[in-house]
């Protein structure tokens, strides 16, 4: 917290703390009138605060947003250089987590898309061909498609899958694209997306299908 | 069961009390059936009402309370006692299954109000879900599941078992439609029985014992029948999966009308289930309908659901280019001229692909307006047929095109192909022919062909114009089946392409022709149909049970 506590023109006045202070209107007088001088002046001051901001940029002189918007006084921030923090259970654009072996943790079991209020989830799921020790256990999305720019970041999504396969812990929001179609996010980026800690594996290790050393009995072992 | 009364005495009527509630039965039904008429659902795995009684499932127990004067049947059993923390000796009444237990009048059962039957379900229902691998997310019969939808109603417990589950063989492969998952089996036996008792190809079997049971193809065979689909449709669980549907959709975002199988001319109810969103259908379901096909269907039937996609007429053509439909119509009246001053030349062709309304439409117009005599009536050639529900004639809708033309009966195509010199105008509707492409190539040569289809086949590639016509899963319509039953069938999906119904567009060209073809509803087609002239359907509008 700032002790700095007196009234500078570019604080915001502590609240009931209001003092007044009279303007008064600019004569017509022959600066002001010839607009030049008026006009150097302005840009002086504009340039004077480019400059400054500048350096304070580069050397890393600003004041932490988090500190300075605790503070009483200006609160707005240099939004693209500097972002506000966001709370661990921001819900940030989506991806979908993987396995050991980088494949998707999604089975393709459209839960997400049930629960989905603004039908922005499309998947087409795809079977384990002949042999995989997954087939028959499982299937995976052969598409995975959401359209960004319907979604309405509820996170019903993230609520309804059971497989802990999509979330939206990416930290991100979606920025302005060119077009629309650039909004619609396919599986391999949705894949490609990490957590806000870069890490692209989630917590909660999963038991994979035809593990050899597979705890149950089976027909070959009762006999 | 038919108990004689003693003379003297009045004879006790006919019913049962389950739970209270007066349930009649008719002689030789177990309790099951009788609620199951009566649309009171005692819950059931194994039972069904097509099948043999196998009471293996033991999910209908039900009490019955001994009659006045009698002791009950008593099982002794140990008890947990929650305030004194041990077992306690106790009893209960031995339950009876509802499947296998026969009505008597005046019996009485317990359902849905007894304790002791409620701890039964709780008890089964738990052990079923034992050894299940509980892959709903990824198992097709999620949302429609038995073990899903009694849990919710009479288990709503975790899983007290900790240890490892068994495992089983999955994403079996049972033959050329049915993939078979090991885990998910409950053995109700309802496949085996339904390969034994109604596709007559007892293929099906149980192997092993006890908890590493399941079933087995018989060596050396596939499941590969004509009924290898309804094993799937009467497997209560996701253990028999159609390879055909698999994976493809979520039963809950699809929507159901009821429709009629459009196979063979058996006419077999069903339903229709499709994707709103997507416009696309997704199978054939039998619907329930004991004059017609029982709990039925074939391979053929369900399968024939992709009919409303594949290989349709989507756009007019005049010529062999594109063309709007109004071009095309005023194409059709420019190509037939003055045909009614020579009726004569013209050959009406009927399909029996096509349903009652478009064939009344095309048949008023010739007959009625045109003053056209000789009519034909073609379709897909004859397949092969079985003693079940499969006909040889695989058309849905031959019995209706004969009713239309009562007193003047339609021909053959192949006579048309002998005549073919007598006409210079063809009036045609549907794409299929039984009779060889090329014949009917050659014959049709420099003729004046107009076709109203719904599916591309020979008669729609040879026509000067051809107009695409509603499949029966696009517009409601009326079939004949076999045995002479008018069954309607139900819009599902929306028009492909400028499909529209096919009674539609023959109004329009007989408006383009200067007729008073005045049916623009099918209202306006059904009422002229069954109570006007010169149509003279009077089969009873007969609505199928669901």
């Amino acid at each position: 917290m700032s002790t700095d506590t007196e009234n500078t023109p570019w604080m915001k006045p502590r609240s009931g703390d209001f003092t007044t202070k009279k303007v008064e209107r600019p004569t017509r007088d022959f600066e002001v009138q010839s607009y030049l001088p008026a006009v150097t002046k302005g840009l002086v001051q504009t340039m004077g605060a480019f400059f400054k901001n500048t350096k304070e940029m580069i050397l890393g002189q600003k004041k932490d947003p988090v500190i300075e918007s605790l503070s009483w006084g200006i609160t707005t921030i240099s939004y693209p250089e500097e972002k506000r923090p966001y709370t661990d259970r921001f819900r940030g654009l989506h991806r979908l987590t993987i396995r050991d072996d980088g494949s998707p943790r999604c089975v393709a079991c459209l839960c997400c898309s049930t629960a989905c209020p603004a039908q922005c989830i499309h998947i087409e799921a795809g079977e384990y061909s002949e042999g995989d020790p997954r087939r028959g256990y499982e299937r995976y999305p052969a598409k995975f498609v959401i359209d960004e720019l319907r979604c309405i970041f509820c996170g019903f999504c993230v609520e309804a899958c059971p497989c802990d396969a999509i979330r939206m812990d990416t930290g991100l929001h979606a920025v302005p694209y060119d077009s629309r179609e650039q909004f619609i996010y396919g599986k391999d980026l949705l894949m490609g997306m990490t957590g806000r800690d870069g890490s692209r594996l989630t917590e909660n290790p999963r038991h994979e299908p035809g593990d050899p050393d597979h705890p149950g009995i089976d027909r070959e072992r009762a006999h | 069961m038919t108990a004689q009364a003693p003379p003297g005495r009045p004879k006790p009527p006919n019913t049962i009390k389950i739970d209270g509630r007066e349930i009649p039965f008719e002689p030789g039904d177990t309790i099951i059936r009788a609620a199951w008429r009566q649309g009171v659902e005692i819950p059931h795995y194994c039972w069904h009402p097509g099948l043999s009684i196998a009471a293996n499932c033991r999910m209908c127990l039900v009490e019955l309370p001994p009659p006045a004067g009698r002791p009950a049947m008593k099982l002794d059993v140990l008890q947990w006692d929650p305030v004194k923390k041990d077992y306690t000796f106790s009893n209960k009444p031995k339950l009876q299954p509802a499947c296998q237990q026969g009505c008597s009048p005046g019996m009485e059962v317990l359902s849905e109000s007894s304790k002791h039957v409620a701890d039964a379900r709780a008890a089964v229902q738990e052990l079923l879900l034992l050894n299940h691998p509980v892959d709903c997310p990824i198992c097709d019969q999620a949302g429609e599941c038995r073990l899903q939808d009694y849990w919710l109603e009479h288990s709503r417990k975790g899983k007290r078992m900790k240890q490892e589950v068994v495992h089983k063989p999955k994403a079996v492969s049972f033959g050329p439609t049915i993939v078979y998952d090991a885990e998910r089996c409950i053995v109700c036996t309802r496949c085996v029985r339904f390969c034994d008792e109604i596709a007559k190809d007892p293929v099906l079997d149980v192997r092993e014992r006890g908890n590493l049971n399941e079933i087995t193809v018989s060596p050396g065979r596939q499941l590969d029948n004509n009924y290898t689909l309804m094993t799937e449709h009467v497997c209560p669980v996701g253990a028999l999966t159609s390879k055909d549907f698999r994976f493809k959709a979520r039963v809950w975002f699809l929507r159901t009308a009821r429709t009629i199988c459009q196979g063979c001319s058996t006419g077999c109810n069903a339903y229709l289930d499709f994707d709103p969103r997507s416009n696309a259908p997704h199978r054939h379901r039998p619907r329930d309908n004991k004059d017609v096909n029982q709990y039925w269907m074939c391979d053929l039937g369900m399968l024939s659901y992709k009919d409303a996609i594949e290989g349709r007429l989507l756009e007019a053509s005049v010529g062999t280019g594109p063309a709007s439909i109004d071009d095309a119509i005023s194409a059709a009246k420019d190509l037939l001229g003055n045909v009614a001053q020579r009726p004569e030349k013209v050959a009406v062709i009927l399909s029996a692909q096509h349903s009652l309304e478009d064939n009344w439409a095309l048949f008023t117009l010739a007959k009625t307006y045109l003053g056209v005599e000789r009519f034909f009536v073609t379709g897909k050639p004859l397949g092969k047929g079985d003693e079940v529900l499969l006909s040889e004639d695989r058309n849905p809708n031959t019995a209706g095109v004969l009713k239309l033309c009562e007193g003047n009966p339609p021909r053959a195509l192949g006579d048309l192909l002998k005549m073919a010199d007598e006409f210079d105008t063809v009036l045609a509707l549907g794409g299929h022919v039984e009779v060889d492409a090329k014949e009917l190539g050659q014959a049709l040569k420099g003729k004046k062909v107009v076709v109203v289809s719904s599916h591309v086949g020979p008669l729609s590639k040879l026509a000067k114009v051809a107009l695409p016509a509603c499949s029966w899963a696009e517009t409601d319509a009326t079939f004949v089946n076999k045995k002479g039953r008018v069954q309607s069938s139900e819009r599902a999906l929306h028009p492909r392409g400028s499909a529209t119904p096919g009674w539609q567009l023959i109004g329009k060209l007989g408006r383009a022709l200067g007729f008073a073809t005045s049916w623009r509803k099918l209202s306006e087609v059904r009422k002229a149909m069954t109570g006007g002239e010169p149509a003279s359907i009077s089969g009873k509008q007969t609505e199928a049970t669901a």
